[in-house]
């Protein structure tokens, strides 16, 4: 029994050490920091978003940018993440206000307002950090070894599947689909509740294609499991991505990109010092060598920092193409 | 033999104290977490994950690895003594281990066969993972959209075998449970589906919470009217002797346990499909064979059947995981993340790249299967004592494990309310005669389903032949056929004198 009432000692000092540790330290003028900062992810831990989230945490917990305070990240994921972003956006001004953030990227702004009411102008933008791309990829048994010999077949009035994951991957999917000028029966889209799904369908030979990012197949293309065949972007990868062309090297078509950003957001109620506050912060660990091989480099991503002002021109821009595609 | 000497030297890499002192450690955190309702190994290795950082990647990988399996474990623990699934797989082990341990008094003696069951079957899969491991999830692989839709099929079809004496009732509740999974967002659309315009309900019904509320909560309800009875089971003796049991218990025990940890290991290695799939595919596979007293009354088999399953799954799903860097549940994700915060590539490479890691992790398995073991033997007469607790004591006891634990899967009242919901409902449909079992089955199932056989009509452009093309799945459509017509054909048999006449199933 002994065992029990050490781990219940253990346990209580872990849950009432934070309390202890929030001193109140009132300042004017220009904001830090006075308590535990709520960080809330809308998915699941472990998944892209969480690593993003957490990573930003390590740096910032190393170089003491938060005045010595702990992040408390809060993984809300009901509602298909809108419960924990309708929260944030209604979190009342005050201290509350300036200690609360939300990862927030374009596969969860593009669902929020496609499902729900709630808008960016509910939020303070603070900052964009990075941007994803995507690439199409064959597996070892496709029938395809390259992308000439994928678009030969929708000539010839064969049917392609692409598998992928949610999201961003639907949107990139769609503007492929209409640059290429066929129909959403040709050129089919399956989407999987994360990328490594996609990729086990292509690994299985159930799947020609996959959309991923290059972070979820880089192994695979360095065992030759996985071949990248079309850069979904602007110009081509670098490394062992370099292979794959762009749409507009392939025929007459135009590039596709559809850029995924990853940023960061306050409740509406944000004070202005808090927001620029927190956007140096975030420029601090953009500038950071641990963030650029980390996070940057590890996971094969774009850096692309923008302070609170150019994220808010920015995701308010996304957000207006965005109901003009889906016509709302 | 070479992977015997690779796993050897896994546990030369593991018997360091450091190593042995963090599978300790996460094998009892593990029982721990999986004792406790709601926080699941899923929660239990997120939140121990960015403790980890500090340490040297295989000996974080190695306490979480302990932890994750020993999480299985303790899963049955809440199960059996207080008829609250601590996770998604200890359900199957409620049916027969919560009636052993209170109708039959014998807590002690399911405890036990839920530890040696989950001790036989994950055993067995992880000799499976160590001799076969690449091979076991290249064949998982094999199974895409189509064949996992046709093993779906199978699946339900054996709900059939829980539905009891009222198949209509069962059948109701069966479709009702699909119905509730089908709310929340379409699977592949993301298109919002019976929410009725709340933003709650826009992600369905979570499925911890609902367990807890029908199954356990319900039980809670049923509780309170039973408070003034007096408590029957007096444990007096508080000695491991006393939870043994008998050679006969053990003769009983072995056959359903290693059915299970080879069935097991098999659906663990499928992707989608985790360990409480395992568990209910290992109790229903028990239905059709023998035991020696019905299922769902407490029967030794019915324990045994699905522990075995859900660790030999536990085992299992680690062999996509490690040969090709794909997570097959949700707390492989979750170790995968963490493999690549440690630096290290999951993927193919793994095992060449990485060799010491890998073989370690695998060592680790055994070690942290034996240890729980160990452990979990010896605080069982302490565990059993929670049923000379009156009841009016454990009610509200019980009442606040539901909370925390429905609370803790989203960190929201949402699942608290839920959780209220679903045990009302589920106490109203019990007392007039309904088993909830089917529901809940059909609600762990029907997501499965629903995403697989759409994305096989995708890949076959709306074809019925892609499930009858494809050779893995043609077997399973033809085990459904036979299970579906296998009671009109008996008739017929029996007609004919060629069968004998049966008792009913």
């Amino acid at each position: 029994m002994k065992k029990n009432f050490f781990v219940a000692f253990v346990l209580l000092v872990a849950l009432v050490l934070p309390l202890s540790a929030q001193g109140s330290s009132e300042s004017s003028g220009a904001f830090a920091p006075s308590k535990d900062i709520e960080w809330f992810v809308t998915s699941s831990p472990g998944g892209g978003s969480d690593i993003y989230t957490r990573a930003i945490v390590d740096i910032m917990n190393k170089y003491n940018l938060v005045n010595g305070k702990t992040f408390l990240v809060m993984n809300k994921t009901d509602g298909g993440g809108e419960v924990g972003r309708l929260q944030v956006s209604r979190v009342a001004a005050g201290n509350n206000a300036n200690h609360t953030l939300l990862t927030f990227n374009s596969g969860d702004h593009a669902p929020m307002i496609q499902n729900t009411a709630n808008r960016i102008e509910n939020f303070t933008p603070i900052a964009v950090m990075a941007v994803d791309k995507q690439l199409l990829f064959v597996g070892e048994h496709a029938k395809y070894k390259d992308w000439a010999e994928v678009l030969a077949a929708i000539k010839a009035g064969k049917n392609i599947v692409i598998a992928g994951s949610k999201g961003d991957d639907i949107a990139t999917y769609e503007l492929l689909v209409k640059e290429l000028g066929v129909t959403q029966n040709q050129v089919s889209f399956i989407t999987n509740d994360a990328t490594s799904d996609a990729i086990t369908s292509v690994l299985g030979g159930h799947v020609d294609i996959v959309m991923s990012k290059p972070a979820a197949a880089d192994q695979y293309v360095a065992a030759g499991k996985l071949t990248p065949i079309l850069a979904l972007a602007n110009s081509r990868f670098s490394g062992n991505l370099a292979s794959a062309p762009t749409l507009s090297e392939t025929g007459p078509y135009k590039n596709v990109e559809n850029p995924i950003w990853r940023g960061v957001v306050g409740p509406k109620a944000m004070s202005p010092e808090a927001a620029a506050f927190w956007s140096n912060a975030f420029k601090a660990v953009s500038e950071s060598a641990e963030w650029k091989a980390n996070y940057i480099d590890k996971y094969k991503l774009v850096p692309e920092f923008k302070d609170k002002d150019a994220a808010k021109a920015y995701m308010q821009e996304f957000e207006k193409t965005t109901l003009k595609a889906l016509g709302k | 033999m070479n992977n015997f000497s690779m796993l050897m030297s896994g546990f030369a890499v593991l018997f360091t104290f450091q190593n042995i002192a963090a599978t300790v450690f996460g094998a009892i955190l593990g029982l721990l977490v999986g004792a406790m309702p709601g926080i699941g190994s899923l929660a239990g290795v997120a939140l121990l994950l960015p403790l980890t950082f500090k340490f040297n990647p295989t000996t974080a990988i190695i306490m979480l690895g302990a932890l994750y399996y020993a999480n299985m474990y303790g899963g049955a623990f809440s199960s059996i003594l207080i008829g609250i699934p601590g996770d998604g797989p200890a359900v199957m082990t409620m049916i027969d281990g919560f009636p052993m341990a209170t109708k039959k008094g014998r807590p002690g003696q399911a405890l036990l066969t839920s530890n040696l069951s989950s001790f036989i079957g994950g055993t067995i899969g992880m000799i499976i993972l160590t001799f076969m491991g690449p091979l076991l999830a290249e064949f998982g692989l094999k199974f895409g959209p189509a064949e996992m839709t046709a093993l779906l099929l199978v699946a339900m079809t054996s709900i059939g075998w829980l539905v009891g004496e009222n198949p209509t009732k069962g059948i109701i509740l069966t479709a009702f449970g699909i119905l509730l999974a089908s709310m929340g967002m379409d699977t592949l659309s993301g298109y919002p589906r019976y929410d009725f315009g709340s933003i709650y309900l826009l992600g369905g019904i979570p499925f911890v919470p609902f367990v807890i509320g029908v199954v356990g909560f319900s039980q809670v309800i049923r509780l309170m009217g039973e408070r003034h009875h007096e408590t029957k089971l007096i444990v007096d003796k508080l000695s491991i002797k006393s939870s043994m049991i008998t050679l006969h218990d053990l003769r009983r025990l072995l056959p359903p346990a290693i059915r299970s940890g080879f069935l097991g290991t098999f659906v663990g290695v499928l992707p989608g499909a985790g360990a409480t799939t395992a568990a209910f595919m290992g109790y229903a596979v028990q239905k059709s064979f023998k035991s020696e007293e019905p299922l769902g009354s407490g029967a030794i088999e019915g324990i045994a059947a699905p522990e075995a399953a859900n660790n030999a799954a536990a085992a299992g799903a680690f062999a996509p995981l490690l040969a090709l860097g794909i997570p097959g549940s949700g707390t492989g994700a979750v170790l995968l993340g963490g493999l690549m915060m440690w630096g290290l590539n999951p993927g193919p490479l793994l095992f060449t790249n990485s060799p010491e890691f890998a073989w370690g992790l695998i060592a680790s398995l055994f070690l942290a299967n034996l240890i729980t073991l160990m452990i979990s033997w010896g605080v069982i007469p302490f565990l059993v004592k929670i049923l000379s607790v009156p009841t009016r004591l454990m009610i509200p006891v019980i009442t606040v494990v539901c909370i925390v634990g429905s609370y803790s899967t989203s960190n929201s009242m949402y699942g608290v309310l839920i959780m209220f919901a679903s045990g009302v409902l589920g106490y109203i449909l019990s007392e007039t005669g309904y088993n909830t079992a089917p529901a809940v089955l059909s609600f762990v199932l029907a997501p499965l389903l629903e995403s697989n056989m759409r994305k096989a009509f995708i890949i076959s452009q709306g074809s019925l032949k892609i499930f009858v093309e494809k050779p893995i799945s043609l077997v399973f459509i033809l085990i459904l056929l036979i299970t579906i017509c296998f009671p009109l054909i008996r008739v017929a048999l029996v007609k004919l004198g060629w069968m004998k006449k049966k008792g009913a199933v």
